[in-house]
């Protein structure tokens, strides 16, 4: 049994971890490219959106690489994500690979469910060694997270554009190399360190913008078109709820206990929007809402055809809160420099309004 | 007396029924808008975003039409009819999203049906409805399950009678008996059945789908629907395809597909919109099994706002030549 998973942001990583630690025969798909894009694009239904198409893409290459196994989210009451399972199971096939889907329900099966798939992955390991490695799993993904949002605070201001995105690169790279907690601890500090220390303009007063939307398309650069770097080469500094780690956080061991963190997103949205709508909808226009007096702008970063954003889309300029919106859409079509125009548009039109209200 | 509005489009067609019988036994007037037309259609689209499924878009201009013609408008938010099996986010967010692009429109009644959440609340959203129109919580149980009788007799009608929703509305509305359907039997030997499968509000508004199965009963083809079949039947289709259903309204497409691809049908039309979300994964399911399986010929239309009825026609007549020209074939070698 060889497993294979797609690529969500460097979520690769604590996974890794994980499989390493309990012996587990595992392959990681290349990273996102132009190839995994063709190769979803061609065997996708035309209708579908990006995170169907690249996931299907990311499969594909796993199952060249001979993973017969796969690890695909699935689960019900969300969008088409609940689907995307049996309909790449049936893809693949036709394609003439042997390859069996486990669906990793993450919507209801919670903790208990996903270390309970990792138990039968691992050939019955003992529950200790299991509970460790997804410790240790773990502990990368609030590394990876806590680095990232150092780096979001240190690109619009840094001196030499560029920095925090290579020692970002080389952060990562690190994690994914330490193998114990240790190293690990010393990792995640060392290079915040280093990005405390990276000289910066002190007089700037960069513009905030907050990114919300759809989950993957948020959390994958490939799929945004690497839009927080460039919103950063712009000089913005870019803020973000969506978080793999507060997510790992919240839906498997605070939302059994009765702690939602979105709670507060929700009840912004309820005069708009008075119920869950699958995905992400509900949350866009809640942090419409909650983020307006806050921040400059907001990017809402969505898939074409995306059910649950197209309804945030139509409500959200109705809401009172008013705060200029950039919806980006994100497809195969979708072109580096036209995304650029648009956002150097959106941070000239902000940094008029800040002109005109000083 | 209180007019409540309901528009001609999205699940009009599935549950028209149930609602007059509802609202007329608590004392409002029912009000549905006209049929499409372009000019509805163009209103709707005019007021939500680009990439808004047409169905949706559809659904906006109706409303609009009803502004002013009425008190309240009733658009419910149906979120799951059967345990596990959850609705399109556009159903969820229909009366937020109307109130949001339709700010003129009459104050919207909504219902919230979640079957997950239990009888209880499903009995509770009813009254809360129900109390709107009157004080006597006994009526509005008395008129909830007469209503639910009209939604089962007309889903009999249907399957029973091999009636489609626009005509058997109609004969639940007339008193008159409307002359029934040519039955089965008069066929002519080499006369092909055609199955056509997608949502009710894509099958039955001839606007938007250029008229199709009159086109086809025109030609002298026998229309088959997803109605028409029972619910064992689309179940068992269902479970043959893809192991159990995701979608509450699976059954038209899934279901219906795979039933007609295996039996029944010379050929199978599936209808989708542009842009719409289920569809393009269960469209695909169908297709699939029509590509493996390879005894039925099936196509597969789009719809939008832009169709032109010529590229419509042009691709239903080389789809029944095909058709017409198999089904010769077969008849020959049998004489």
């Amino acid at each position: 049994m060889r497993i294979g998973m797609p690529h969500m942001g460097n979520l690769y990583i604590p996974f890794k971890a994980l499989f390493q630690r309990l012996n587990i025969d595992f392959v990681i798909p290349p990273v996102n490219n132009q190839r995994t894009l063709s190769l979803g694009v061609r065997y996708s239904p035309e209708g579908m959106c990006i995170p169907f198409k690249l996931t299907l893409g990311n499969l594909i290459e796993a199952a060249e690489l001979g993973a017969d196994t796969l690890l695909m989210p699935a689960g019900s009451g969300i969008c088409r994500l609940g689907y995307y399972a049996k309909t790449q199971e049936q893809i693949l096939h036709d394609l003439g690979y042997n390859a069996e889907i486990v669906c990793l329900g993450v919507s209801q099966r919670k903790l208990f469910g996903l270390l309970k798939m990792i138990k039968h992955l691992s050939n019955n390991a003992p529950w200790s060694k299991i509970i460790s490695a997804f410790r240790f799993g773990l502990a990368k993904l609030n590394a990876l997270d806590r680095i990232e949002r150092a780096v979001q605070k240190v690109r619009p201001v840094e001196r030499v554009k560029g920095t925090a995105n290579k020692l970002f690169a080389k952060a990562i790279e690190a994690i994914d190399q330490a193998d114990d907690y240790n190293t690990l601890k010393r990792v995640q500090i060392g290079y915040i360190d280093q990005l405390n220390q990276v000289t910066k303009d002190s007089e700037a007063q960069p513009l905030v913008v907050g990114i919300m939307g759809e989950f993957y398309v948020l959390l994958e650069p490939f799929s945004n078109l690497d839009i927080e770097k460039e919103l950063g080469k712009l000089g913005v500094e870019v803020r973000r709820t969506t978080f793999i780690s507060e997510w790992t956080k919240f839906s498997l061991f605070l939302n059994p206990l009765g702690m939602n963190e979105k709670d507060r997103i929700h009840k912004a949205a309820l005069p708009y929007l008075k119920r869950d709508i699958g995905g992400d909808g509900w949350e866009s226009v809640g942090e419409k809402v909650l983020h307006a007096k806050e921040y400059d702008g907001l990017v809402h970063l969505a898939p074409f055809t995306c059910m649950p954003e197209i309804v945030a889309q139509n409500i959200m300029p109705s809401t009172k809160e008013n705060i200029p919106v950039l919806t980006i859409l994100c497809d195969e079509q979708i072109a580096k420099p036209g995304m650029l125009t648009r956002l150097e548009a959106f941070v000239d039109l902000l940094e008029h309004r800040r002109r005109v209200k000083k | 007396m209180i007019k409540v509005g309901i528009p001609r489009a999205l699940l009009y067609y599935q549950y028209y029924p149930m609602w007059k019988t509802f609202f007329e036994g608590l004392g409002a007037e029912v009000v549905v808008s006209p049929p499409t037309t372009q000019a509805i259609l163009s209103s709707g689209s005019s007021r939500v975003v680009a990439d808004t499924c047409l169905p949706v878009k559809v659904f906006c201009g109706h409303v609009l039409t009803l502004v002013g013609e009425c008190d309240y408008i009733f658009i419910p938010a149906i979120r799951s009819v059967k345990s596990k099996i959850y609705n399109c986010s556009k159903f969820l967010g229909l009366p937020d999203m109307t109130k949001a692009v339709i700010p003129e429109s009459p104050p919207i009644l909504d219902i919230d049906i979640d079957i997950n959440q239990g009888k209880r609340e499903l009995y509770q959203a009813i009254y809360k409805l129900g109390r709107r129109f009157t004080w006597n919580p006994f009526k509005v149980r008395q008129v909830g399950i007469a209503a639910w009788q009209a939604h089962l007799k007309y889903k009999q009608l249907m399957s029973n009678h091999g009636l489609t929703p626009p005509q058997a509305i109609e004969r639940i509305s007339n008193t008159t008996e409307v002359e029934p359907k040519t039955p089965p039997g008069n066929l002519t030997p080499t006369q092909a059945t055609i199955a056509v499968i997608g949502h009710p509000y894509l099958l039955y508004d001839e606007h938007i789908n250029h008229r199709l199965i009159h086109r086809l009963e025109q030609a002298h083809y026998k229309v088959l629907t997803p109605e028409m079949l029972t619910t064992e039947e689309l179940e068992s289709a269902i479970t043959r395809l893809i192991g159990g259903a995701y979608w509450t309204y699976e059954e038209e497409v899934v279901g219906a597909g795979g039933h007609y691809l295996e039996s029944g049908a010379d050929g199978v039309i599936g209808i989708m919109a542009f842009g719409c979300g289920p569809d393009s994964l269960m469209m695909d399911i169908v297709h699939r099994r029509a590509a493996r399986l390879r005894t039925t010929p099936f196509m597969s239309l789009t719809l939008e706002e832009h169709t032109a009825e010529a590229g419509v026609v042009t691709r239903l007549e080389a789809f029944l030549d095909m058709i017409h020209r198999k089904k010769r074939r077969r008849t020959e070698v049998c004489v």
